[in-house]
């Protein structure tokens, strides 16, 4: 069966448009929300963790800013893969009533989050000057690299499971629990170095807790992995990719019906 | 395919058949999944396409007719490549614009302007075509008040004429309609027409699913009668037309009768 579509580029952007458009449509404050809800988020976070637990003093002088770098690759990854895995079901107009390939759906519906990724980094940045904390050109290329990693990561992810999820609508439920324990899997809220040093090898062999503490280390401490464990990650996610593809290829066909 | 003295198949249908499978109890949850490992799985296997096939050429303007439930739905979403077939294969040279259930997948929320851009572009024009089409686009549909009014605010004819403005400006050389006229007044409906005609003019191909023998036997070339997921009858818009009023009133009939023995049964027993 021929199905030919002149340009995807245009309707992939077009459909993150409208998600962006669609996301705070109804609120007051409007886009105002996509710098202030991590910022909320970041208040309420560094109030508790530097007055009461006071992780400033044991040995993270930056600890707001690297809580703030973590924080935002982290609500990064959930809103993507959030979005992604609801995609289809949430477009279920686009894939019942026309036919658009069914990638350019998700594809869309991740790169909200990427467009709201790049807007808080604007902040990020502010706060980096607030802080008087120059990241070296080898710390923020390592930052710029990893955020590409979490945004394949998310976007594998959200391929596997967005059609999965039209027949399991459970998915979102369970996924939403699992993004809270990733959270706190992974040195958000906490510097690793906090961990004993056999647990902290254990939280790295998460590939979202490995993403987030280099790339905030190399932003604010130019500390960065060692080449092998980049390469190893790298090879994960292409093997993840590669499973996705073929699940998503898999159950695509079926999807309309299921809706 | 290639013969250039004929007219090249805009859609080559060959042995199609769509099965859907009726559970009897839906399973949508993980929980469902683990409990039906252990149960046997109940459902029913429903042919809505059975072994289907026909050609459509280009430049032809081709009606489906068929009661409810006879598959013409089906046939069109495996054409706009909404389902795949189980069986058999579908060839189709030309893009598709496709006119599905009263409407192509507008979002409720977004206003009218929004939604023309949406749509044309999910329909394969870039956004320079758009602009320079969009007034032609909000003039067809007549809606040019209500042009930034969230679509949920629309009737289903303004919804109905919005989609299918859209629709018609995809410039794609084949369409798929499927009851367009249903919800349109007549004005629309002749709007609708004419611009179907001016279609097949410039040698593009409609599919027009329906209800109204009228209008098939008026305007289309060719039409096929589906009954029951099957092809009943394909050949000029004349004939399928007459077979299906006279279908009609066989199965009118039928039921009359039936209705009729149920009465007498009952005044027997």
């Amino acid at each position: 069966m021929t199905k030919k579509h002149e340009n995807y580029r245009e309707l992939v952007i077009r459909l993150a448009k409208t998600d962006f458009k669609l996301r705070y449509h109804n609120s007051v404050l409007g886009y105002v929300w996509v710098i202030l809800k991590p910022l909320l988020m970041f208040t309420i976070l560094n109030f508790v963790f530097s007055s009461i637990f006071n992780f400033r003093n044991s040995g993270t002088p930056y600890y707001p800013l690297e809580l703030l770098t973590a924080l935002l690759l982290f609500q990064f990854f959930s809103e993507a893969t959030m979005t992604g895995l609801t995609s289809l079901v949430s477009k279920a107009q686009l894939v019942t009533k026309i036919y658009v390939p069914r990638w350019t759906i998700v594809l869309g519906s991740t790169m909200n989050a990427l467009f709201i990724f790049g807007m808080n980094l604007i902040v990020l940045a502010l706060f980096f000057l607030f802080y008087h904390k120059i990241p070296t050109l080898s710390g923020i290329a390592m930052f710029v690299t990893y955020s590409i990693l979490l945004y394949i990561l998310a976007v594998t992810f959200s391929f596997l499971t967005a059609p999965l999820f039209v027949r399991f609508r459970d998915l979102s439920t369970i996924w939403e629990v699992l993004l809270s324990v990733l959270m706190y899997a992974s040195p958000i809220i906490y510097p690793l170095a906090m961990m004993p040093v056999k647990y902290q090898y254990i939280i790295l062999l998460n590939p979202l807790a490995f993403i987030i503490n280099f790339a905030k280390q190399g932003l604010i401490n130019n500390s960065f992995s060692g080449t092998l464990h980049v390469v190893l990650l790298v090879l994960c996610i292409i093997c993840a990719a590669v499973i996705s593809f073929f699940v998503f290829r898999k159950y695509e066909k079926t999807v309309a019906e299921l809706i | 395919m290639k013969n250039n003295t004929e007219t090249k198949n805009a859609i080559t249908v060959n042995g199609v058949f769509k099965q859907f499978s009726i559970p009897h109890e839906k399973t949508n949850t993980l929980k469902g999944v683990f409990i039906n490992i252990f149960r046997k799985n109940i459902y029913e296997k429903f042919y809505a396409l059975k072994d289907v096939s026909f050609e459509v050429k280009k430049g032809e303007f081709f009606g489906i007719l068929g009661r409810n439930g006879s598959g013409k739905s089906t046939l069109l979403k495996i054409l706009a490549g909404v389902y795949t077939a189980n069986k058999g294969s579908v060839e189709i040279d030309g893009l598709v614009s496709p006119f599905l259930e009263l409407g192509i997948g507008f979002n409720p929320e977004l206003s009218g302007r929004d939604n023309i851009y949406l749509n044309a572009t999910v329909l394969g024009l870039c956004k320079k075509e758009i602009d320079a089409k969009f007034d032609s686009i909000v003039a067809f549909s007549e809606l040019e008040r209500f042009i930034d009014q969230k679509v949920k605010n629309y009737s289903s004819g303004m919804n109905v004429r919005l989609a299918f403005s859209v629709a018609i400006h995809a410039n794609r050389e084949i369409l798929l309609m499927d009851e367009v006229l249903a919800v349109g007044d007549s004005n629309f409906q002749s709007k609708c027409l004419r611009e179907f005609a001016r279609y097949k003019e410039m040698g593009k191909t409609v599919i027009l699913v329906t209800h109204d023998i009228g209008t098939v036997q008026r305007y289309c070339d060719r039409a096929m009668l589906l009954r029951n997921g099957e092809v009943a009858k394909i050949g000029t818009a004349e004939e399928v037309g007459n077979e299906y009023i006279y279908q009609n009133m066989s199965d009118e009939e039928r039921r009359i009768e039936d209705e009729r023995r149920k009465i007498k049964v009952k005044q027997i027993i």
